[in-house]
């Protein structure tokens, strides 16, 4: 067969990439009708697809702040104790509020998995125990720990790591698991999930950053140094 | 396995002899890989380009910085998929755009079925890179059957895997189709 002409040289490439378009296309159309078909059923996934940002939930003395609660900038992390990405996203965060000191505060709520993480939740509970039995710093400390020591992927021994990293952040064993089994924080932990998920956060970590005059962006999933950095940098120049 | 090996090689051969179709294929490549990688923060784009004050320079390095998401948004083997996922569809569709040219030839129903699936699997397992996945845990919800993914030893990665098998099965009956000879055949019912 001969070599297309000049014209055939362009429009080959054109169409492959256009035929790869209507094929996406057609399967994300096909995907959305699915899942949209079962909205009536299930209000939780047609919130999944209509988050709003503005639904955030204000920051108040009930969450857990990290850095100066006044900053100019505020991330809103909701996170998953047994998601991988989550454990690899910590250290991200806690680099981004140790280099930007006062400018950054950052907020840590709660979005168990329960579907993948059926561990997830218990682990909330013992964190917000945490905080009732040590204030704030207990439960970032508890919360720091936790992500050092834990393989993720709900292969955690929660039985054995729970009151071990208590004891170690000098917490009272005794009211620690008196607290994790009075389910005092299941309204708490399932609220900030109800948040998360009327934000549009369908999978974790799932963060927005806040600036000062309250505009949001949008984060999702474990992004790397440079960008959250690239978006805190942004987000400080637009106060 | 052998014929499918001697036809994809020779189809190979006739479609990539032609540089038009190396380069369909490696843009379509670019193009899914890129959306694959930044389909998660395809919002947050949004805001950045088109909602922020921001110089040009700030919202170029934020774009390209989400690159790194390979790395730390995405396991060494959805990472992996998903690179193969990009690559298959390119050439997919490049062969199937090749074989509709030239020799005005269908796929029929059973190509397009194996298109369509590893395609859609693919999506999928795409979304799978952060824990809970935005498409699958909203569909699987949607049938009440979030949690199969439990069950799962991959928890969802399984649909990477058989996107990348489905794509190669793709491959196969396109490959077929133009490695086939050009002959004419008789129905049967022409000489009732």
């Amino acid at each position: 067969m001969d070599e297309p002409s000049k014209t055939n040289t362009l429009s080959i490439p054109i169409a492959i990439v256009i035929a790869g378009a209507l094929i996406a296309g057609a399967v994300y159309m096909g995907i959305s009708s699915k899942a949209g078909s079962a909205e009536n059923q299930q209000p939780q996934v047609a919130e999944q697809q209509t988050g709003n940002l503005d639904q955030m939930a204000a920051v108040t003395n009930e969450d857990h702040i990290r850095g100066n609660p006044n900053a100019p900038v505020t991330i809103v992390e909701y996170s998953d104790y047994e998601c991988p990405f989550c454990k690899s996203f910590h250290p991200t965060m806690q680099r981004i509020v140790d280099e930007y000191g006062d400018k950054v505060a950052w907020v840590y709520r709660h979005f168990p998995l329960d579907s993948i993480h059926s561990k997830a939740r218990a682990e909330a509970v013992a964190t917000e125990c945490a905080a009732e039995l040590g204030g704030n710093d207990a439960f970032w400390q508890f919360t720091d720990r936790f992500f050092e020591l834990t393989p993720s992927n709900n292969r955690t021994d929660i039985a054995t790591v729970l009151p071990q990293i208590a004891r170690e952040i000098g917490l009272n064993e005794q009211q620690f698991t008196t607290c994790l089994a009075s389910g005092k924080y299941d309204d708490h932990i399932q609220a900030n999930l109800d948040n998360g998920i009327a934000t549009g956060g369908n999978g974790t970590p799932w963060s927005i950053v806040v600036t000062a005059n309250g505009k949001k962006y949008p984060l999702s999933g474990a992004q790397s140094y440079a960008t959250v950095k690239q978006l805190i940098d942004l987000a400080l120049s637009e106060n | 396995m052998k014929n499918y090996i001697i036809n994809l090689q020779a189809a190979w051969s006739e479609v990539f002899s032609r540089t038009s179709y190396i380069v369909g294929a490696a843009a379509l490549a670019l193009i899914v890989f890129v959306f694959a990688v930044l389909l998660p923060n395809l919002a947050l784009l949004n805001e950045v380009v088109f909602g922020s004050s921001a110089p040009l320079a700030t919202k170029v390095n934020l774009t390209l910085s989400l690159f790194g998401g390979i790395s730390t948004n995405f396991s060494t083997l959805s990472a992996i998929y998903t690179i193969l996922i990009a690559v298959l569809v390119g050439v997919n569709v490049a062969m199937i755009v090749y074989l509709v040219r030239k020799r005005s030839a269908m796929l029929g129903q059973k190509g397009l079925l194996a298109g369509a699936s590893g395609v859609a699997s693919g999506a999928l397992g795409v979304g799978c890179a952060a824990c809970g996945s935005f498409l699958l845990s909203t569909i699987l919800a949607s049938f009440g059957a979030g949690a199969a993914l439990a069950i799962l030893p991959l928890k969802g990665g399984e649909f990477g895997i058989a996107s990348v098998a489905l794509l190669g099965l793709t491959l196969g009956i396109v490959s077929n189709k133009i490695a086939e000879p050009l002959v004419c055949e008789p129905k049967e019912n022409n000489y009732d």
